[in-house]
């Protein structure tokens, strides 16, 4: 899921002072997930704004915020209220963020979390980065751990020298992403294997901003002309 | 004669580095140059040593030609793409350098630009690959170069690494991918580096034993708790401590001299590697010794 933080109030009323009234905007995914998008994050929101001196039009949570179409019609009941607002909230991702900015193209949308990576959740909202979406994945080649994402320099074949007793040479808290791959390979009883890959430096261009993709039938063929 | 024709003689080799400094200032770092000159058979210059920013590898290494010594051009793959890497290879070939070591360079968050974006977008183990085609008159992408490169590629090893394995795992990858030779993180257990050379003999690259002088006590107790991959034995500290404070830094010049000795004298490795970090002119002592000079 897309990991999501709350703004400080402070960061945020700098981008507000301009506005009075305000449609908050959350999602049930992620955002949820994370405590940031959620019917209690709106309603502690809704509060601080109003302890600020500004009005809270109304506040919904969507079901998935980065799905345009189903958004915009689920903010269909919500005209009156939104209409009343000069500016639309955003307390999801920051793909809720601009599917928001497609739906109200008249209104000012701003964003009330940092966006920070895609994460597995491992306790009650914990979270850790295990894959950055590259584009071409390889955990085929290394025991199903990445190093692309676990390793902050990214190496392909094998730990650096700043590996201390296990740990990564950038934080402690850490545990070295190639002693970790090797630890699984050996328990697969697959050390051979690892010796033998050496993998080449990865294709690029497989990340090139914005990707799109279309899986629907009809719509590849209208890609591939 | 060149530093590979040197090493490949059986001659045991001595390589030492120069750090290039911050600034345009380089009197301080020209005297360490011309104090070597003539003792050592290459000096290696560092690359933005521990992600601090400074004078680039290839100028220095070029200065080190201008003054009659043999350099090794340290090359991290922490600040430049594929582009950058092969275009500043075929730069160093050109302007004579012929020795590089292929590292994947400290993280930035070691350094004093902190907030710079990482590049890493090859490693050691692929930047050693890269050199091997750029020699063989091919960049990464396959195309033919006009004039290949002739570079003698190095790589670094950490004998004292824990876990090992997983490093010897890399070790391999790196003799496979071309490295002609290794220096290692600084040792000072010689038994123990014997028995890595026993099974380091079995690949055909040459050895040079990575050599730090030990200044006090402390400075070996801050290794052993701060400094990945290097191991000060407990009989070394106690006799840096049983030396006093006074005698402490000469102390640690005899080990490293005595280290050198006993790893040339039993035929342990094919040279070694004096890291002086700020002690350059403790180098032709050290030599000296040792029974080099
Ligand atoms: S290699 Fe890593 S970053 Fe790339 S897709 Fe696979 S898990 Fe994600
Ligand atoms: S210690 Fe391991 S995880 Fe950390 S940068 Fe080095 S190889 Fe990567």
């Amino acid at each position: 899921m897309i990991i999501t933080k709350k703004r400080e109030l402070q960061e945020l009323m700098e981008n507000l002072k301009n506005y009075k009234s305000f449609f908050l905007i959350g999602c049930s995914e992620c955002a949820s997930l994370c405590g940031t998008g959620n019917q209690e994050a709106i309603d502690s929101l809704t509060e601080s704004l109003k302890a600020e001196g500004k009005e809270v039009t109304g506040g919904f949570v969507p079901k998935t915020g980065c799905q345009v179409l189903g958004t915009k019609v689920e903010l269909k009941p919500f005209k009156e209220a939104l209409d009343k607002s000069d500016c639309i909230l955003v307390m999801s991702c920051g793909a809720g963020t601009q599917a928001a900015v497609e739906i109200f193209e008249d209104k000012p949308v701003y964003p009330t979390n940092d966006s920070l990576f895609l994460g597995n959740m491992t306790r009650f909202q914990m979270f850790d980065e295990r894959c950055s979406l590259c584009g071409k994945c390889i955990l085929d080649k290394t025991g199903g751990i990445c190093p692309v994402t676990a390793c902050p320099k990214g190496i392909l074949n094998g730990p650096c020298g700043g590996c201390k007793d296990g740990k990564c040479e950038v934080s402690p808290d850490i545990k070295c992403a190639w002693v970790r791959i090797y630890e699984r390979m050996k328990r697969l009883d697959k050390l051979q294997e690892l010796c033998d890959t050496v993998l080449e430096a990865k294709d690029w261009s497989q990340n090139i901003k914005p990707r799109t993709l279309a899986t629907r039938p009809e719509k590849k063929e209208e890609k591939k002309k | 004669m060149s530093f590979k024709d040197i090493l490949n003689s059986g001659k045991f080799v001595v390589t030492a580095e120069v750090g290039p400094p911050k600034g345009t200032d380089i009197k301080e770092m020209i005297h360490h140059i011309e104090l070597l000159k003539g003792k050592v058979d290459a000096l290696n210059v560092t690359d933005n040593q521990s992600a601090v920013m400074r004078i680039c590898s290839m100028a220095v290494c070029r200065i080190c030609l201008d003054h009659g010594v043999e350099p090794i051009l340290q090359m991290t793959c922490r600040d430049r793409n594929r582009i950058g890497l092969q275009s500043d290879l075929l730069g160093a070939s050109v302007l004579n350098i012929k020795n590089v070591l292929c590292m994947t360079g400290d993280h930035v968050l070691a350094g004093d630009h902190k907030q710079a974006k990482p590049v890493y977008d090859l490693e050691s183990v692929q930047l050693l690959g890269v050199v091997n085609s750029l020699n063989n008159g091919k960049d990464m992408s396959g195309n033919d170069l006009r004039g290949a490169t002739d570079f003698f590629q190095g790589a670094v090893v950490t004998p004292e690494a824990n876990p090992l394995e997983p490093q010897l795992i890399k070790f391999e990858k790196k003799v496979k991918a071309g490295a002609k030779f290794f220096q290692s993180q600084a040792i000072y257990d010689i038994n123990r580096f014997k028995e890595f050379m026993k099974y380091a003999r079995r690949f055909p690259v040459k050895m040079l034993a990575g050599i730090v002088v030990l200044k006090s006590a402390g400075m070996a107790n801050f290794i052993n708790n701060n400094v990945p991959g290097i191991r000060v034995p407990q009989e070394l500290i106690d006799e840096l401590k049983a030396a006093g404070k006074e005698k402490a830094l000469d102390t640690g010049l005899n080990i490293a001299a005595r280290h050198i000795k006993q790893l040339k004298d039993e035929n342990i490795c094919d040279g070694v590697h004096i890291m002086a970090i700020g002690m350059e002119d403790k180098v032709p002592i050290i030599m000296e010794r040792a029974g080099l000079l």
